[in-house]
Protein backbone atom coordinates (compact mmCIF):
# COMPACT_ATOMS: atom_id res chain seq x y z
CA UNK A 1 0.00 0.00 0.00
CA UNK A 2 1.38 3.52 -0.76
CA UNK A 3 0.72 6.43 1.43
CA UNK A 4 0.89 10.07 -0.02
CA UNK A 5 3.14 12.14 2.44
CA UNK A 6 3.48 15.86 2.29
CA UNK A 7 7.09 16.23 0.06
CA UNK A 8 9.76 16.08 3.24
CA UNK A 9 12.36 17.92 1.39
CA UNK A 10 12.50 22.03 2.86
CA UNK A 11 11.81 23.99 -0.49
CA UNK A 12 13.77 27.08 -1.58
CA UNK A 13 11.12 29.47 0.88
CA UNK A 14 11.13 27.39 3.80
CA UNK A 15 15.04 27.55 3.50
CA UNK A 16 14.76 31.74 3.27
CA UNK A 17 12.31 31.20 6.33
CA UNK A 18 15.32 29.15 8.14
CA UNK A 19 17.71 31.41 7.25
CA UNK A 20 15.90 34.46 8.22
CA UNK A 21 15.35 33.00 11.53
CA UNK A 22 19.45 32.21 12.41
CA UNK A 23 20.09 35.92 11.47
CA UNK A 24 17.57 37.41 13.14
CA UNK A 25 18.81 35.07 16.23
CA UNK A 26 22.20 36.52 16.06
CA UNK A 27 21.88 40.32 15.14
CA UNK A 28 18.30 40.83 16.89
CA UNK A 29 18.82 44.45 15.81
CA UNK A 30 18.53 43.85 11.96
CA UNK A 31 14.81 42.89 12.12
CA UNK A 32 14.55 46.70 13.21
CA UNK A 33 16.27 48.09 10.53
CA UNK A 34 14.59 46.12 8.16
CA UNK A 35 11.77 48.65 7.62
CA UNK A 36 14.17 51.34 6.64
CA UNK A 37 15.65 49.43 3.65
CA UNK A 38 12.76 50.55 1.34
CA UNK A 39 12.49 54.06 2.63
CA UNK A 40 16.58 54.66 2.32
CA UNK A 41 16.33 52.95 -1.37
CA UNK A 42 13.66 55.71 -2.05
CA UNK A 43 15.57 58.79 -0.95
CA UNK A 44 18.52 57.62 -2.82
CA UNK A 45 16.41 56.73 -5.62
CA UNK A 46 14.99 60.26 -5.61
CA UNK A 47 18.20 61.56 -5.18
CA UNK A 48 19.97 59.85 -8.20
CA UNK A 49 17.18 61.04 -10.47
CA UNK A 50 17.93 64.23 -9.19
CA UNK A 51 14.60 65.34 -9.13
CA UNK A 52 14.99 68.07 -6.77
CA UNK A 53 19.09 70.28 -7.22
CA UNK A 54 21.48 68.10 -5.83
CA UNK A 55 22.24 70.60 -2.92
CA UNK A 56 18.96 70.85 -1.74
CA UNK A 57 18.54 67.16 -1.33
CA UNK A 58 21.53 65.27 -1.33
CA UNK A 59 21.57 61.08 -1.24
CA UNK A 60 22.04 58.48 1.49
CA UNK A 61 25.60 58.48 0.56
CA UNK A 62 26.46 62.38 0.99
CA UNK A 63 25.01 62.20 3.95
CA UNK A 64 27.49 59.17 4.95
CA UNK A 65 30.18 60.70 3.29
CA UNK A 66 29.90 64.02 5.82
CA UNK A 67 29.11 62.10 9.15
CA UNK A 68 32.23 60.12 8.21
CA UNK A 69 34.12 63.57 7.90
CA UNK A 70 32.41 65.60 11.08
CA UNK A 71 33.40 61.72 12.85
CA UNK A 72 37.34 62.90 11.27
CA UNK A 73 37.26 66.12 12.64
CA UNK A 74 35.85 65.57 15.98
CA UNK A 75 32.71 67.85 15.73
CA UNK A 76 30.06 64.99 15.40
CA UNK A 77 31.47 62.86 18.37
CA UNK A 78 31.33 66.16 20.56
CA UNK A 79 28.78 67.19 19.61
CA UNK A 80 26.92 64.28 20.50
CA UNK A 81 28.21 63.80 23.38
CA UNK A 82 27.60 67.23 24.54
CA UNK A 83 23.68 66.99 23.62
CA UNK A 84 23.44 63.87 25.58
CA UNK A 85 25.11 64.92 28.83
CA UNK A 86 22.77 68.11 28.59
CA UNK A 87 19.95 65.51 28.41
CA UNK A 88 20.90 63.10 30.65
CA UNK A 89 21.62 66.10 33.38
CA UNK A 90 18.43 67.47 33.00
CA UNK A 91 16.38 64.26 32.59
CA UNK A 92 17.96 62.71 35.72
CA UNK A 93 17.24 65.97 37.81
CA UNK A 94 13.39 66.38 36.59
CA UNK A 95 13.31 62.52 37.63
CA UNK A 96 14.39 63.10 40.52
CA UNK A 97 11.90 65.92 41.59
CA UNK A 98 9.05 64.99 39.28
CA UNK A 99 8.88 61.01 41.56
CA UNK A 100 9.18 62.07 45.12
CA UNK A 101 6.43 64.87 44.12
CA UNK A 102 4.31 62.36 42.43
CA UNK A 103 4.02 60.26 45.55
CA UNK A 104 3.85 63.32 47.41
CA UNK A 105 0.55 64.87 45.05
CA UNK A 106 -0.40 60.86 44.72
CA UNK A 107 -0.47 60.03 48.92
CA UNK A 108 -1.70 62.72 50.34
CA UNK A 109 -5.04 64.68 49.84
CA UNK A 110 -3.92 67.77 51.56
CA UNK A 111 -0.76 68.49 48.89
CA UNK A 112 -2.98 67.25 46.17
CA UNK A 113 -5.09 70.25 47.02
CA UNK A 114 -2.56 72.49 47.28
CA UNK A 115 -0.27 71.48 44.73
CA UNK A 116 -2.30 70.08 41.32
CA UNK A 117 -3.85 73.69 40.42
CA UNK A 118 -0.75 75.03 40.00
CA UNK A 119 1.11 71.95 38.47
CA UNK A 120 -1.55 72.35 35.59
CA UNK A 121 -0.69 76.01 35.61
CA UNK A 122 2.76 75.54 34.77
CA UNK A 123 2.24 72.58 32.70
CA UNK A 124 0.64 74.36 30.11
CA UNK A 125 3.39 76.99 30.01
CA UNK A 126 5.10 74.79 27.60
CA UNK A 127 8.65 74.43 28.00
CA UNK A 128 9.88 76.81 24.77
CA UNK A 129 7.78 79.27 25.95
CA UNK A 130 10.16 80.01 28.97
CA UNK A 131 13.39 80.45 27.00
CA UNK A 132 12.72 84.13 26.64
CA UNK A 133 12.84 84.55 30.33
CA UNK A 134 15.42 82.31 30.67
CA UNK A 135 17.74 84.16 28.56
CA UNK A 136 17.37 87.12 30.12
CA UNK A 137 17.83 85.48 33.41
CA UNK A 138 20.40 82.98 32.76
CA UNK A 139 21.71 83.98 29.41
CA UNK A 140 23.16 81.59 26.95
CA UNK A 141 24.65 78.56 29.00
CA UNK A 142 24.19 75.58 30.69
CA UNK A 143 21.43 76.56 33.35
CA UNK A 144 18.68 77.54 30.19
CA UNK A 145 19.18 74.56 28.82
CA UNK A 146 19.37 71.90 32.00
CA UNK A 147 16.09 74.37 33.46
CA UNK A 148 14.16 73.50 30.29
CA UNK A 149 14.80 69.87 29.78
CA UNK A 150 14.46 69.52 33.83
CA UNK A 151 10.67 71.40 33.19
CA UNK A 152 9.71 69.21 30.31
CA UNK A 153 10.46 66.01 31.83
CA UNK A 154 8.84 66.64 35.18
CA UNK A 155 5.14 66.93 33.97
CA UNK A 156 5.05 63.45 32.61
CA UNK A 157 6.70 62.16 34.87
CA UNK A 158 4.92 63.26 37.86
CA UNK A 159 1.21 63.43 36.37
CA UNK A 160 1.69 59.73 35.62
CA UNK A 161 3.59 58.76 38.86
CA UNK A 162 0.38 60.19 40.48
CA UNK A 163 -2.04 58.39 37.91
CA UNK A 164 -0.15 54.56 38.62
CA UNK A 165 -0.27 55.64 42.33
CA UNK A 166 -4.06 56.13 42.46
CA UNK A 167 -4.89 53.25 40.16
CA UNK A 168 -2.82 50.66 42.58
CA UNK A 169 -5.01 48.35 44.31
CA UNK A 170 -6.60 49.81 47.61
CA UNK A 171 -6.41 45.82 48.29
CA UNK A 172 -2.45 45.62 47.97
CA UNK A 173 -2.11 49.23 50.81
CA UNK A 174 -4.47 47.62 52.77
CA UNK A 175 -2.85 43.89 52.73
CA UNK A 176 0.87 45.96 53.19
CA UNK A 177 -1.11 47.82 56.81
CA UNK A 178 -2.42 44.67 58.33
CA UNK A 179 1.21 42.97 57.94
CA UNK A 180 2.62 45.57 59.65
CA UNK A 181 4.60 48.21 57.24
CA UNK A 182 4.83 51.62 58.17
CA UNK A 183 4.33 54.44 55.92
CA UNK A 184 8.08 54.65 54.61
CA UNK A 185 8.15 51.04 53.96
CA UNK A 186 5.08 51.19 52.62
CA UNK A 187 5.63 53.80 49.59
CA UNK A 188 9.14 51.82 48.93
CA UNK A 189 7.91 48.02 49.35
CA UNK A 190 4.30 48.52 47.43
CA UNK A 191 3.70 52.29 46.42
CA UNK A 192 6.74 52.63 44.14
CA UNK A 193 6.65 48.79 42.11
CA UNK A 194 2.64 49.36 41.41
CA UNK A 195 3.11 52.73 40.09
CA UNK A 196 5.98 51.96 38.71
CA UNK A 197 4.43 51.10 34.98
CA UNK A 198 2.63 54.13 34.56
CA UNK A 199 6.38 55.69 36.08
CA UNK A 200 8.05 54.21 32.94
CA UNK A 201 5.31 55.43 30.74
CA UNK A 202 5.97 59.52 32.32
CA UNK A 203 9.47 58.53 31.99
CA UNK A 204 9.29 57.47 27.89
CA UNK A 205 6.84 60.68 27.39
CA UNK A 206 9.14 63.00 29.70
CA UNK A 207 12.39 61.87 27.80
CA UNK A 208 11.22 62.25 24.14
CA UNK A 209 9.65 65.36 25.06
CA UNK A 210 13.15 66.82 26.81
CA UNK A 211 15.06 65.13 23.71
CA UNK A 212 12.85 67.29 21.29
CA UNK A 213 13.04 70.70 23.74
CA UNK A 214 16.74 70.04 23.88
CA UNK A 215 17.20 70.28 20.25
CA UNK A 216 15.13 73.34 20.22
CA UNK A 217 17.02 74.87 23.11
CA UNK A 218 20.24 74.08 21.12
CA UNK A 219 18.53 75.50 18.30
CA UNK A 220 18.04 79.35 20.08
CA UNK A 221 20.59 78.96 22.64
CA UNK A 222 23.11 77.15 20.97
CA UNK A 223 26.60 76.91 20.90
CA UNK A 224 27.47 72.98 20.65
CA UNK A 225 25.32 69.90 20.38
CA UNK A 226 23.36 68.34 17.48
CA UNK A 227 20.49 71.20 17.59
CA UNK A 228 23.56 73.57 17.37
CA UNK A 229 24.89 71.49 14.34
CA UNK A 230 21.57 71.69 12.36
CA UNK A 231 21.47 75.75 13.19
CA UNK A 232 24.50 76.27 11.85
CA UNK A 233 24.10 74.01 8.84
CA UNK A 234 21.56 75.88 7.71
CA UNK A 235 23.51 79.14 7.86
CA UNK A 236 26.02 77.77 5.89
CA UNK A 237 23.54 76.03 3.88
CA UNK A 238 24.75 72.30 4.04
CA UNK A 239 21.49 70.55 3.68
CA UNK A 240 23.72 67.58 3.82
CA UNK A 241 24.66 68.64 7.94
CA UNK A 242 20.86 69.32 8.74
CA UNK A 243 19.79 65.60 7.27
CA UNK A 244 22.87 64.03 9.25
CA UNK A 245 21.84 66.05 12.26
CA UNK A 246 17.72 64.74 11.89
CA UNK A 247 18.92 61.27 11.45
CA UNK A 248 21.42 60.98 14.26
CA UNK A 249 18.11 61.88 16.57
CA UNK A 250 16.24 59.09 15.33
CA UNK A 251 18.74 57.02 15.74
CA UNK A 252 19.68 58.16 19.29
CA UNK A 253 15.99 58.09 20.38
CA UNK A 254 16.03 54.27 18.79
CA UNK A 255 19.11 53.44 20.97
CA UNK A 256 17.53 55.19 24.04
CA UNK A 257 14.51 52.66 23.61
CA UNK A 258 15.61 49.82 22.71
CA UNK A 259 18.97 49.64 24.88
CA UNK A 260 17.08 51.36 28.50
CA UNK A 261 13.75 51.34 28.27
CA UNK A 262 12.62 48.72 27.16
CA UNK A 263 14.96 46.47 28.93
CA UNK A 264 13.59 48.12 31.99
CA UNK A 265 9.91 47.57 31.29
CA UNK A 266 10.52 43.74 30.56
CA UNK A 267 12.04 43.29 33.40
CA UNK A 268 9.17 45.03 35.61
CA UNK A 269 5.73 45.67 34.59
CA UNK A 270 6.19 42.63 31.82
CA UNK A 271 8.04 40.53 34.16
CA UNK A 272 4.90 40.49 36.50
CA UNK A 273 2.35 40.49 34.80
CA UNK A 274 1.07 43.99 35.30
CA UNK A 275 1.15 44.77 31.78
CA UNK A 276 0.49 43.03 28.63
CA UNK A 277 3.05 42.36 26.03
CA UNK B 1 -4.49 32.46 69.58
CA UNK B 2 -6.22 35.25 71.17
CA UNK B 3 -9.84 36.40 71.79
CA UNK B 4 -11.91 38.77 70.01
CA UNK B 5 -14.82 40.95 71.13
CA UNK B 6 -16.88 43.34 69.56
CA UNK B 7 -19.05 45.33 71.58
CA UNK B 8 -22.35 47.37 70.38
CA UNK B 9 -20.09 47.88 67.30
CA UNK B 10 -21.66 50.34 64.99
CA UNK B 11 -20.30 52.00 61.72
CA UNK B 12 -22.43 55.02 59.54
CA UNK B 13 -21.14 56.68 56.72
CA UNK B 14 -22.30 59.43 54.42
CA UNK B 15 -23.54 58.90 51.40
CA UNK B 16 -22.29 61.93 48.93
CA UNK B 17 -25.02 60.50 46.49
CA UNK B 18 -27.85 60.34 48.74
CA UNK B 19 -26.51 63.25 50.44
CA UNK B 20 -27.63 61.17 53.64
CA UNK B 21 -26.32 58.92 56.11
CA UNK B 22 -26.17 55.44 55.85
CA UNK B 23 -25.92 52.95 58.65
CA UNK B 24 -23.69 49.59 57.65
CA UNK B 25 -23.31 47.84 61.20
CA UNK B 26 -26.20 49.10 63.84
CA UNK B 27 -25.21 47.04 66.85
CA UNK B 28 -22.94 44.05 67.06
CA UNK B 29 -22.26 42.20 69.87
CA UNK B 30 -20.07 38.96 69.19
CA UNK B 31 -17.48 37.50 71.05
CA UNK B 32 -15.29 34.94 69.36
CA UNK B 33 -12.59 32.19 72.08
CA UNK B 34 -9.48 32.02 71.11
CA UNK B 35 -8.78 29.14 68.47
CA UNK B 36 -12.70 29.19 67.67
CA UNK B 37 -13.46 29.18 63.86
CA UNK B 38 -16.45 31.48 63.50
CA UNK B 39 -18.51 32.12 59.74
CA UNK B 40 -20.68 34.97 59.86
CA UNK B 41 -23.05 34.91 56.60
CA UNK B 42 -25.83 37.43 55.57
CA UNK B 43 -27.58 38.44 52.28
CA UNK B 44 -25.65 41.02 50.47
CA UNK B 45 -25.86 44.10 51.69
CA UNK B 46 -26.15 43.24 55.25
CA UNK B 47 -22.80 44.58 56.24
CA UNK B 48 -20.43 41.71 56.20
CA UNK B 49 -17.75 43.27 54.54
CA UNK B 50 -17.94 46.75 56.40
CA UNK B 51 -17.68 44.11 59.53
CA UNK B 52 -14.22 42.99 58.59
CA UNK B 53 -13.19 46.38 57.05
CA UNK B 54 -13.80 47.55 60.35
CA UNK B 55 -12.51 44.65 62.45
CA UNK B 56 -8.73 45.17 60.40
CA UNK B 57 -8.78 48.30 60.77
CA UNK B 58 -9.02 49.37 57.40
CA UNK B 59 -12.50 51.89 58.65
CA UNK B 60 -12.65 54.00 61.83
CA UNK B 61 -15.93 52.43 63.82
CA UNK B 62 -18.89 55.05 64.63
CA UNK B 63 -19.35 53.28 67.76
CA UNK B 64 -18.67 50.63 70.31
CA UNK B 65 -15.31 48.95 70.24
CA UNK B 66 -13.23 46.25 68.87
CA UNK B 67 -10.61 44.23 71.21
CA UNK B 68 -8.01 41.58 70.83
CA UNK B 69 -7.99 39.96 74.00
CA UNK B 70 -8.26 42.92 76.43
CA UNK B 71 -6.54 45.18 73.98
CA UNK B 72 -8.98 47.87 71.90
CA UNK B 73 -7.63 48.12 68.13
CA UNK B 74 -6.08 51.44 66.70
CA UNK B 75 -5.91 50.92 62.57
CA UNK B 76 -4.49 48.25 60.72
CA UNK B 77 -2.26 46.00 62.65
CA UNK B 78 -0.29 42.60 62.46
CA UNK B 79 -2.06 40.95 64.88
CA UNK B 80 -5.39 40.75 62.53
CA UNK B 81 -3.97 38.79 59.28
CA UNK B 82 -6.92 39.64 56.64
CA UNK B 83 -7.11 37.04 53.49
CA UNK B 84 -8.66 38.90 50.86
CA UNK B 85 -10.84 37.98 48.18
CA UNK B 86 -8.81 40.01 45.59
CA UNK B 87 -5.52 37.76 46.74
CA UNK B 88 -3.80 41.24 47.14
CA UNK B 89 -0.87 39.53 46.42
CA UNK B 90 2.13 41.59 45.85
CA UNK B 91 2.92 41.52 41.86
CA UNK B 92 6.21 42.44 42.06
CA UNK B 93 7.94 39.99 44.82
CA UNK B 94 7.55 36.50 44.36
CA UNK B 95 5.77 33.61 46.42
CA UNK B 96 8.69 33.20 48.65
CA UNK B 97 8.97 37.27 49.17
CA UNK B 98 4.88 37.82 49.31
CA UNK B 99 4.85 35.05 52.20
CA UNK B 100 7.78 36.71 53.96
CA UNK B 101 6.50 39.63 53.88
CA UNK B 102 5.49 39.96 56.86
CA UNK B 103 8.71 38.70 58.97
CA UNK B 104 10.11 41.21 57.03
CA UNK B 105 8.45 44.39 58.28
CA UNK B 106 8.88 42.75 61.71
CA UNK B 107 12.87 43.31 60.78
CA UNK B 108 13.55 39.75 60.32
CA UNK B 109 16.53 38.74 58.38
CA UNK B 110 16.76 37.34 54.66
CA UNK B 111 17.83 34.15 55.52
CA UNK B 112 15.01 33.76 59.06
CA UNK B 113 12.34 35.03 56.64
CA UNK B 114 13.29 32.24 53.79
CA UNK B 115 13.01 30.23 56.13
CA UNK B 116 9.56 30.89 57.81
CA UNK B 117 8.46 31.37 54.04
CA UNK B 118 9.10 28.46 53.11
CA UNK B 119 7.72 26.33 56.29
CA UNK B 120 4.82 27.92 55.47
CA UNK B 121 4.41 26.85 51.97
CA UNK B 122 5.06 23.62 52.83
CA UNK B 123 2.41 23.40 54.80
CA UNK B 124 0.12 24.78 51.56
CA UNK B 125 1.83 22.44 49.34
CA UNK B 126 3.56 25.56 47.34
CA UNK B 127 6.82 25.04 48.06
CA UNK B 128 7.65 24.53 44.59
CA UNK B 129 6.02 27.53 43.45
CA UNK B 130 8.54 29.59 45.80
CA UNK B 131 10.34 31.22 43.06
CA UNK B 132 7.39 32.14 40.98
CA UNK B 133 5.46 35.21 40.45
CA UNK B 134 1.80 35.52 41.55
CA UNK B 135 0.71 36.15 38.07
CA UNK B 136 2.11 32.58 37.01
CA UNK B 137 -0.05 31.14 39.15
CA UNK B 138 -3.83 30.11 39.07
CA UNK B 139 -6.41 31.72 40.99
CA UNK B 140 -6.11 28.62 43.80
CA UNK B 141 -2.56 28.54 44.16
CA UNK B 142 -2.73 32.30 44.70
CA UNK B 143 -4.98 32.22 47.49
CA UNK B 144 -3.28 29.57 49.10
CA UNK B 145 -0.43 31.98 48.85
CA UNK B 146 -2.70 34.53 50.47
CA UNK B 147 -3.60 32.42 53.45
CA UNK B 148 -0.18 31.45 54.59
CA UNK B 149 1.09 35.00 53.48
CA UNK B 150 -1.33 36.31 56.71
CA UNK B 151 -0.48 33.41 58.92
CA UNK B 152 3.23 33.41 58.19
CA UNK B 153 3.41 36.42 60.20
CA UNK B 154 1.32 34.95 62.92
CA UNK B 155 -1.62 36.81 63.79
CA UNK B 156 -3.69 37.08 67.00
CA UNK B 157 -6.53 36.84 64.57
CA UNK B 158 -7.10 35.60 61.01
CA UNK B 159 -9.84 37.32 59.21
CA UNK B 160 -11.11 36.34 55.69
CA UNK B 161 -13.31 38.37 53.52
CA UNK B 162 -15.09 35.58 51.00
CA UNK B 163 -11.69 34.27 50.14
CA UNK B 164 -12.63 31.64 48.12
CA UNK B 165 -15.16 33.24 46.25
CA UNK B 166 -13.54 34.12 43.14
CA UNK B 167 -11.97 30.65 42.85
CA UNK B 168 -13.55 27.66 40.67
CA UNK B 169 -16.05 25.59 42.37
CA UNK B 170 -13.96 22.49 42.51
CA UNK B 171 -10.84 24.28 43.72
CA UNK B 172 -12.86 25.99 46.40
CA UNK B 173 -14.12 22.37 48.37
CA UNK B 174 -9.87 21.44 48.08
CA UNK B 175 -8.96 25.12 49.64
CA UNK B 176 -12.45 24.53 52.15
CA UNK B 177 -10.53 21.40 53.19
CA UNK B 178 -6.97 22.96 53.14
CA UNK B 179 -8.17 25.36 55.56
CA UNK B 180 -9.38 22.86 57.96
CA UNK B 181 -6.25 21.31 58.31
CA UNK B 182 -3.97 24.45 58.25
CA UNK B 183 -6.14 25.88 61.20
CA UNK B 184 -6.58 22.75 63.25
CA UNK B 185 -2.35 22.73 62.91
CA UNK B 186 -1.81 26.26 63.62
CA UNK B 187 -4.85 26.59 66.49
CA UNK B 188 -5.68 30.17 65.44
CA UNK B 189 -8.51 32.45 65.75
CA UNK B 190 -10.85 32.62 62.44
CA UNK B 191 -13.33 35.24 61.71
CA UNK B 192 -14.63 34.03 58.28
CA UNK B 193 -16.97 36.43 55.92
CA UNK B 194 -18.95 34.58 53.31
CA UNK B 195 -22.31 34.34 51.57
CA UNK B 196 -21.85 30.63 50.82
CA UNK B 197 -23.44 29.20 53.63
CA UNK B 198 -22.36 25.11 52.86
CA UNK B 199 -18.97 26.79 53.31
CA UNK B 200 -19.80 28.48 56.38
CA UNK B 201 -21.07 25.20 58.07
CA UNK B 202 -18.32 23.15 56.75
CA UNK B 203 -15.54 25.72 57.72
CA UNK B 204 -16.76 26.57 61.01
CA UNK B 205 -17.58 26.25 65.35
CA UNK B 206 -20.26 28.97 65.13
CA UNK B 207 -21.98 30.30 62.27
CA UNK B 208 -23.45 34.06 62.66
CA UNK B 209 -26.18 35.33 60.60
CA UNK B 210 -25.49 39.13 60.35
CA UNK B 211 -28.90 41.21 59.31
CA UNK B 212 -29.69 45.14 58.28
CA UNK B 213 -26.05 45.75 60.50
CA UNK B 214 -26.89 43.14 64.01
CA UNK B 215 -26.59 39.80 64.60
CA UNK B 216 -29.93 38.54 63.97
CA UNK B 217 -28.94 34.39 64.81
CA UNK B 218 -26.09 32.30 66.20
CA UNK B 219 -25.93 28.66 65.36
CA UNK B 220 -23.12 25.67 66.64
CA UNK B 221 -21.92 23.12 64.59
CA UNK B 222 -20.42 20.61 66.70
CA UNK B 223 -19.47 18.27 63.51
CA UNK B 224 -16.26 16.18 64.00
CA UNK B 225 -12.79 16.84 62.51
CA UNK B 226 -10.93 16.74 60.55
CA UNK B 227 -14.12 17.59 58.16
CA UNK B 228 -13.95 16.30 54.74
CA UNK B 229 -16.47 17.21 51.80
CA UNK B 230 -16.89 13.20 50.80
CA UNK B 231 -17.81 12.41 54.51
CA UNK B 232 -20.11 15.84 55.17
CA UNK B 233 -21.86 15.60 52.30
CA UNK B 234 -24.36 12.88 53.14
CA UNK B 235 -24.27 13.81 57.00
CA UNK B 236 -27.59 14.11 57.96
CA UNK B 237 -26.72 16.70 60.77
CA UNK B 238 -24.55 18.64 58.07
CA UNK B 239 -27.35 18.99 55.92
CA UNK B 240 -29.98 19.85 58.90
CA UNK B 241 -27.47 22.17 59.91
CA UNK B 242 -27.05 23.89 56.44
CA UNK B 243 -30.67 24.19 56.05
CA UNK B 244 -31.15 25.88 59.06
CA UNK B 245 -28.45 28.75 58.27
CA UNK B 246 -29.85 29.13 55.04
CA UNK B 247 -33.57 29.40 56.64
CA UNK B 248 -32.51 31.80 58.76
CA UNK B 249 -30.27 33.91 55.97
CA UNK B 250 -33.23 33.75 53.41
CA UNK B 251 -35.85 35.37 56.40
CA UNK B 252 -32.83 37.79 57.02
Amino acid sequence: MIVKRANPQPGLWNKLQMAWVRLHQRWPNLAASLPFVPLVFSWWLTAWLEVFPRAFFPGPGDVVLSMISLIYKGILPEYLLDSVTRLIVGASTGVAIAIPLGVLIGMSRRANTVLWPPLLFFQAVGDIAWLPILLIWFGFGLTTMTFVIVYTVLFPVVLNTVLGIRSINPDLLRAARSLGASQARMIWEVVLPGALPNIMTGLRNGLGYGWRALIAAEIIVGTSGIGFLMFDARRAGSVVEIMLGMIVLGLLWYVVDAWILAPIERATGERWGMVTR
Amino acid sequence: MKSLTLNQLSKTYFDPYKGTQVTALEDVTLSIAPGEFVSVVGPSGCGKTTLLNVIAGFLPESGGSVRVDRRPISGPGPDRGVVFQSFALFPWKTVLDNVGFGPKMRGVGREARDAIAMEYLQLAGLAHAADRYPAELSGGMQQRVGVVRALANEPDVLLMDEPFASVDAQTRLTLQEELIRIWLDRQTTVLFITHDVPEAVFLANRVVVLSKGRVMDEIAVDLQHPRKWDDLIENDSFKSLSARVLQRVRAA
